[in-house]
C-alpha cells in the first residue's frame, strides 16, 4: 500500500500527505482490539456487555462535553480506551466506580491536555490504576489465555502499520525475563506470555504514553518490564494485571524525562561530530 | 568517495518524465521573483517600459548593492510588483522579437570577462544562485564558505537526471567548477549519483562524491550532513549543478546563459518530459497544450519544484529544476454539522509519534523532538537539535507522514528566521 496520496485540498507543499489522520490511527486501534473484546464478551455475557455500553458512554460524555467547551470537532478516540478497560475489568464490577475512573482516566490522561496525542498518558493505563487504587477490590482481567491469543492478530497489525513500537515490545520483553530471572521467579513461555500479552501491547506500547525518540523506546521498555517484575504480586510464572498497569503508568510518567536524556546525548554526539 | 543514505521515502507518482531533452514551446515572458530571495529589497535600475537585454542588470539589493539581479532575456520590462516594506515581489519581463533563447542577446560582451571570479559573479547575476546555509539564504559578497557543495543529484519526485541534463555540458561545468574553487579556500565537493563520473579528473579542492539512496539523499543537506565531519564548523555554500554550467559558460564566452532544463511532469502532464526554457519562465505559456484533460472542469494546478517542496505558482522558481501538474483542488464542501458536532473547522490534530517518522531524516535529528521544538517556536531546542543545518525541503517529508497536517517547512523557517535574527 502506497503510503502517501496526492492531496487534493492541500493548497502549500507538500502535496503529498499520509493517509494517515488521527481518526483514522483510532480506527486501528479498535479494529486491533476487538478480538480480545470478542472473547470477554462470550465469556462475560449480558453483564460484560453493560460494563462496555457504560464504558463507552462515559468516554463518549467526556469527549462530547469538551469539544462542545472548546468549541472543536467532536472526536472519538475515547473508544480505544473504552475498549481497554472493558477487557481489563471483569463484569460484575460496580458500574459507578468503574465510571468514576474511567472519567478520571479520561479527563486527566488527555483531555485536559489538549485531547489525544497532547498528553503523555495513556488515557487506559490512568484509568485502570485509579480503579485499583480507589476500588481496590476489584480484580483486573485480561490475562487469560484466550485473551492473549486475541491479541496476537491485533498486535500484529499495530505493529505492521508502525503504530506501535516493536523496540518497546522487544525491549520490555527482554527487561522482564532478564529481571525475572534477576529476581529468581519462575518463567515459563506460556503462562507468562499469555499474562503479559494484552497489557504488553495495548497498555506499555500504547503510542500515547511510550516515548518518541529510538533510544527512548528502548529505556522506556526496558523501564516498563523491569517494573513489571518489582510490582508482580502473583505466585508462579503469571504476572498480575495490576502489575503491568502500575508499570505502564510509571514508565509513561518518565517517558518524557527518558526522551530529554536521548535527546541530550544525540545532541552531544552531533557537536562532537560536526566540531 | 561514495555515501549510502539509508534514511529516507521515495514516493511513487505518476507522471514521470522522460529523460530526454527537448527544446520546449518558447515562452513569451518570465519574471524574477521575490519568493525566490525573501526580504529582497531591490534598488532598480531599469523603470516600467524600459528595453533589456539577455544579462542586463535590473536592479541590485539595496542592502548589499554589490549583488545585482539580471534579465534572464531580451524585451522590455512589463511590470514590477513589490511586497510589504519595499520588498521585491516580481519583476515581469516580456520577450520581444526573436523567439530562440540563444540568438536574442545581441549586444551581450562576447569576450570573456577578466578579473576577480567573485567581483563578477556579482556584477553579472549569477551570485544568486549561492545559497548559504545555515539559513539557505543569498550569502553576503564577502562571504567565506569553509567549502562550496555542487549538488548534481535530484532525488525529488518526478525530478529531471542531472546525467541528462548535464551530458554534453561538460567543459561548462568544468570550467564552472574551477571558478567556484576561487570562492573558497576549502573543497569544492560535487555530489552526484554513482557512476556518473562528473568532476572525477578535476582534482585539487574539486573533489567528488557519490551519493546513493532513497529522497532526501539528493538534497544538499543530507549531503551536507554527511560531510560534515570532514569540512568542519563554518558556512557552506550550496549550489544547483545548472548554475554551475552557467558559471562556466559566462567564464568561457562572455555570455549570460539563462537556459534552464526543467522536468515537466505529474499525472495531469500530457507528455511528461525534460524541456529547455528559461530561468523564471511563464508557467503558463510553458504548459501551454502540455495539460491532460481530465479533474474538475479540465481544471489543473501547475508547480514550481515537487510536490513535496513547490510551491503552486506562476513563474518558474530561481531554484526549481521541474514542474508538476496535478489535478486542480476541489471545491470546499461544507457540510451542515448539527450543532453538537462542534463548530466547522478541525482544531489542531496531535502529532502521533509512530515509528515510521524515524526512518525519514538522514540528518542525525530525531524527528519527533524536533518536530515538537518547531511546532511550538522553540528555536533554542530546534537549534540544539541540528535546525541549522536544515532548510524547508529537507523536512517535506516529515509534513508528509506527520498526522497533525502541520507545515514544518514553514514552521522550521519561522525558527530560522528567529536564529537569524539572534545570530
Amino acid at each position: 500500500m502506497n503510503p502517501l496520496t496526492l492531496s487534493a485540498s492541500a493548497d502549500a507543499a507538500p502535496f503529498l500527505r499520509s493517509r494517515w489522520e488521527p481518526a483514522e490511527v483510532t480506527l486501528a486501534q479498535a479494529a486491533a482490539l476487538l478480538p480480545p473484546l470478542a472473547v470477554v464478551l462470550v465469556a462475560g455475557g449480558g453483564p460484560q456487555a453493560l460494563l462496555l455500553a457504560t464504558s463507552l458512554a462515559v468516554t463518549f460524555f467526556w469527549e462530547t462535553l469538551f469539544a462542545l467547551l472548546r468549541g472543536r470537532a467532536w472526536s472519538w478516540h475515547g473508544v480505544t480506551t473504552a475498549l481497554v478497560v472493558a477487557v481489563m475489568v471483569p463484569a460484575g464490577a460496580p458500574l459507578w466506580q468503574l465510571a468514576l475512573a474511567l472519567s478520571l482516566g479520561v479527563v486527566l490522561g488527555e483531555l485536559i491536555f489538549g485531547g489525544r496525542g497532547f498528553g503523555f498518558l495513556a488515557a487506559g493505563v490512568v484509568a485502570l490504576a485509579f480503579l485499583r487504587f480507589s476500588f481496590a477490590a476489584i480484580p483486573f482481567a485480561g490475562d487469560s489465555d484466550a485473551v492473549a491469543m486475541a491479541t496476537l492478530p491485533g498486535a500484529a497489525l499495530l505493529l505492521y502499520l508502525r503504530l506501535i513500537s516493536w523496540r518497546v515490545a522487544l525491549a520490555a520483553i527482554l527487561s522482564f525475563a532478564a529481571a525475572s530471572l534477576a529476581a529468581g521467579q519462575p518463567l515459563d513461555p506460556a503462562a507468562t506470555g499469555a499474562s503479559l500479552a494484552f497489557g504488553l501491547f495495548f497498555l506499555i506500547c500504547d503510542p500515547f504514553g511510550a516515548a518518541s525518540t529510538n533510544a527512548g523506546r528502548w529505556l522506556y521498555g526496558a523501564l516498563a518490564g523491569g517494573l513489571a517484575v518489582a510490582f508482580d504480586t502473583a505466585p508462579g510464572a503469571a504476572v498480575a494485571p495490576e502489575a503491568i498497569v502500575f508499570a505502564a503508568l510509571l514508565a509513561s510518567i518518565f517517558a518524557p524525562l527518558l526522551d530529554h536524556a536521548a535527546v541530550l546525548v544525540i545532541a552531544r554526539i552531533r557537536r562532537r561530530r560536526h566540531g | 568517495m561514495l555515501f549510502s543514505i539509508r534514511k529516507g521515502y521515495d514516493p511513487a507518482l505518476p507522471g514521470a518524465p522522460r529523460q530526454s531533452v527537448e527544446d520546449a514551446a518558447p515562452v513569451g515572458s518570465a519574471a524574477i521573483l521575490g519568493a525566490d530571495c525573501p526580504g529582497l529589497r531591490p534598488a532598480l535600475a531599469v523603470a516600467t517600459g524600459d528595453p533589456v537585454r539577455r544579462g542586463q542588470v535590473l536592479f541590485t539589493d539595496r542592502r548589499h548593492p554589490a549583488i545585482a539581479y539580471v534579465s534572464p532575456l531580451t524585451g522590455v520590462v512589463e511590470a514590477i510588483d513589490f511586497g510589504p516594506r519595499r520588498t521585491l515581489s516580481a519583476m515581469v519581463l516580456r520577450r520581444t522579437g526573436q523567439a530562440d533563447p540563444e540568438d536574442d542577446g545581441a549586444g551581450t560582451p562576447a569576450t570573456p570577462p577578466t578579473g576577480d571570479a567573485r567581483e563578477i559573479l556579482l556584477a553579472r547575476g549569477l551570485w544568486p544562485a549561492f545559497l548559504a546555509r545555515p539559513f539557505g539564504t543569498v550569502p553576503a559578497p564577502d562571504g567565506s564558505p569553509v567549502a562550496i557543495l555542487v549538488s548534481a543529484t535530484d532525488s525529488n519526485p518526478l525530478a529531471p537526471d542531472p546525467r541528462i541534463v548535464l551530458a554534453d555540458q561538460g567543459p561548462a561545468f568544468d570550467r564552472g567548477l574551477t571558478v567556484l574553487a576561487a570562492l573558497t579556500t576549502g573543497p569544492v565537493f560535487v555530489a552526484q549519483p554513482p557512476g556518473a563520473g562528473l568532476a572525477a579528473a578535476a582534482g585539487g579542492r574539486i573533489r567528488a562524491v557519490e551519493i546513493s539512496g532513497p529522497h532526501p539523499a539528493g538534497l544538499p543537506g543530507a549531503q551536507l550532513y554527511r560531510l560534515r565531519p570532514e569540512i568542519g564548523p563554518g558556512e557552506v555554500w550550496t549550489i544547483g549543478y545548472q548554475d554551475v554550467t552557467a558559471i562556466g559558460h559566462l567564464f568561457e564566452t562572455g555570455d549570460y546563459r539563462s537556459e534552464r532544463v526543467v522536468a515537466l511532469g505529474g499525472p495531469r502532464a500530457l507528455n511528461p518530459r525534460l524541456v529547455r526554457t528559461v530561468m523564471g519562465a511563464s508557467l503558463r505559456d510553458l504548459t501551454a497544450g502540455e495539460v491532460a484533460p481530465g479533474g474538475r472542469d479540465g481544471f489543473a494546478r501547475i508547480l514550481s519544484g515537487s510536490v513535496l517542496a513547490g510551491r503552486e505558482a506562476a513563474w518558474l522558481g530561481r531554484h526549481h529544476h521541474q514542474v508538476t501538474v496535478l489535478d486542480a483542488r476541489p471545491e470546499a464542501r461544507r457540510l451542515p454539522l448539527p450543532w453538537w458536532l462542534g463548530r466547522p473547522g478541525r482544531g489542531p490534530r496531535p502529532l502521533i509519534a509512530s515509528e515510521r517518522l524515524e526512518g525519514l531524516l538522514p540528518f542525525g535529528i530525531p524527528p519527533v523532538p524536533l518536530m515538537r521544538a518547531l511546532a511550538v517556536g522553540d528555536s533554542e531546542t530546534a537549534e540544539r537539535l541540528g535546525a541549522l543545518d536544515l532548510v524547508e525541503e529537507d523536512v517535506a517529508l516529515l509534513s508528509c507522514f506527520c498526522t497533525s497536517g502541520a507545515d514544518y517547512g514553514r514552521l522550521l523557517r519561522r525558527v530560522l528566521d528567529d536564529l537569524a535574527e539572534a545570530a
